[in-house]
């Protein structure tokens, strides 16, 4: 090559092939130093990641409203400085508040279930870079999480626990293509697979290919052995689109998930299960109408005086 | 001299990927964002020599794979970066009309961005890793190219004036 010669370099090259294929091999056989050289960096980033989470959470939401303050004029520049000061604290209010709310309905949904949960921040949103869908909470091992638990928004399923460090988790979300949730319909107890799709929507494939799905479906988890990785009857979301191919072994129809995703702050982790079967009790109610008053002012025209 | 180099990018490297995980992963970015790092290294790798930009490459690789958001096998990041960074400094290497103007640089690196996630999703497919489906994977893949597009230029004249730091060439912009 150019400096130090082409054999040099070619033998470097493939030396670093030789590793990168090597670290591959090791991976795929599941050998633990891999696994513990991740658990060390998330160890080391998760400080970070909370100072980061603690610092942009205001920043990032106010970057939407400074743009509509008003031209900067030297008199007005304190009384605006001021005005925006106030206008973070009041985001930073909103964003306490709307965590609370979350928190709350979380609370209720485990409750009616009779699920033992543990509440958590998320610090940091996974990069799409591997095309994946993740997020990190800012409760690990040293909090009672392990591997496999359920992991609960306000609406429902958020996902599973994927990995477990001392003071952080790895949340693989629902939506995540890799992920898989063993569903059955309410009501009709029909039974099928729920698989994420990189977005809000899923798919389900029912493994009974007499059965039939309709649009509106609510779809419930199914619970796995010992409760892990899934407590039974969280529910998932409803189904929106029913495929009906007729070369299909199975139907097949696209699901709405209840939890949106990308507005995740607060979770929870179920620690523990139900000590008997939830059945349908978490189906989510559907809004009522409120029947709203009226009143009917009738005007009658009075007969104009003539003079 | 090699040696030397890359241990004084080391820290630079971690800093990056810090950064990408502390503090560009808080934002949910639309069309899946950017990768900070990834940016980074193929700008690197574009100035360098084929055996620096190997190196720069595999680096940049087993921090990606040590990614909390990286869903193949350990490896994986490193075996694409390390073969990406090798083959764009091999094209680009020594041609002016890429590295002479930063348009070139750019468009280099926001191309080389999206052959790097084709060749991420097809290895990925070869290793049973899932990515969901193809509209999803459309919209990440275009989405991470306009965002490339985008933080390239603001970041190229930081990113070449380490490079020219680091490695004593002329390849600050």
């Amino acid at each position: 090559m150019r400096n130090g010669g082409e054999g040099r370099a070619r033998l470097l090259l493939v030396i670093l092939i030789v590793t990168s294929l090597f670290l591959i091999t090791l991976d795929l056989r599941g050998v633990k130093v891999i696994e513990g050289f991740k658990q060390g960096t998330q160890t080391v980033l998760s400080p970070f990641q909370r100072a980061g989470a603690v610092v942009l959470n205001p920043v990032k939401d106010f970057f939407s409203d400074v743009t509509h303050l008003g031209r900067t004029r030297s008199q007005i520049e304190k009384l605006e400085a001021e005005n925006a000061n106030l206008k973070v604290k009041l985001l930073n209010r909103k964003n306490a508040d709307a965590q609370l709310k979350q928190l709350k309905d979380i609370l209720d949904l485990a409750g009616t279930a009779g699920y033992k949960v543990l509440n958590a921040k998320v610090i940091s949103h996974g990069s799409s870079q591997s095309f994946s869908q993740t997020i990190t909470i800012d409760s690990g091992s040293n909090a009672g999480i392990k591997k496999n638990m359920t992991v609960l928004s306000q609406f429902g399923l958020a996902g599973v626990v994927k990995d477990v460090y001392p003071n952080s988790a790895l949340i693989q979300l629902a939506s995540d293509p890799a992920f898989k949730v063993g569903a059955r319909i309410a009501g009709s107890q029909q039974i099928g697979i729920l698989s994420g799709n990189g977005n809000r929507s899923g798919s389900l494939q029912l493994l009974d290919n007499s059965t039939t799905v309709k649009v509106g479906d609510v779809l419930l988890a199914r619970g796995s052995v010992a409760n892990r990785p899934f407590v039974p009857g969280v529910p998932l979301g409803y189904v929106s689109q029913v495929s009906n191919s007729a070369g299909a072994v199975a139907q097949t129809a696209v699901v709405r998930y209840y939890t949106n995703f990308s507005t995740l702050g607060v979770v929870a982790v179920v620690v523990s299960g139900p000590t008997s079967e939830p059945g349908d009790s978490l189906v989510p109610q559907k809004p009522r109408v409120t029947p709203i008053p009226t009143v009917t002012v009738t005007v009658t025209p009075t007969p104009a005086a003539s003079n | 001299m090699i040696t030397r180099q890359i241990s004084i990018a080391t820290p630079i490297f971690l800093l990056i990927f810090v950064i990408q995980e502390a503090v560009i992963s808080q934002f949910r970015l639309p069309g899946g964002g950017f990768s900070i790092l990834l940016i980074f290294a193929l700008t690197w790798a574009v100035l360098s020599q084929p055996e620096v930009a190997a190196v720069i490459g595999f680096s940049a690789g087993i921090l990606m794979d040590l990614s909390q958001s990286a869903s193949g096998p350990f490896g994986q990041w490193t075996l694409i970066m390390l073969l990406a960074g090798y083959a764009i400094s091999y094209i680009g290497y020594g041609d002016d009309n890429i590295h002479a103007n930063a348009i070139g640089i750019v468009f280099f690196v926001v191309v080389a961005n999206f052959f790097v996630e084709i060749a991420y999703l097809v290895t990925g497919a070869l290793l049973g890793v899932s990515t969901g489906s193809i509209g999803q994977i459309v919209i990440t893949l275009i989405g991470m190219s306009v965002w490339a597009l985008l933080v390239s230029p603001i970041m190229l004249p930081l990113f070449t004036r380490l490079h020219s730091l680091i490695f004593d060439s002329r390849s600050a912009l």
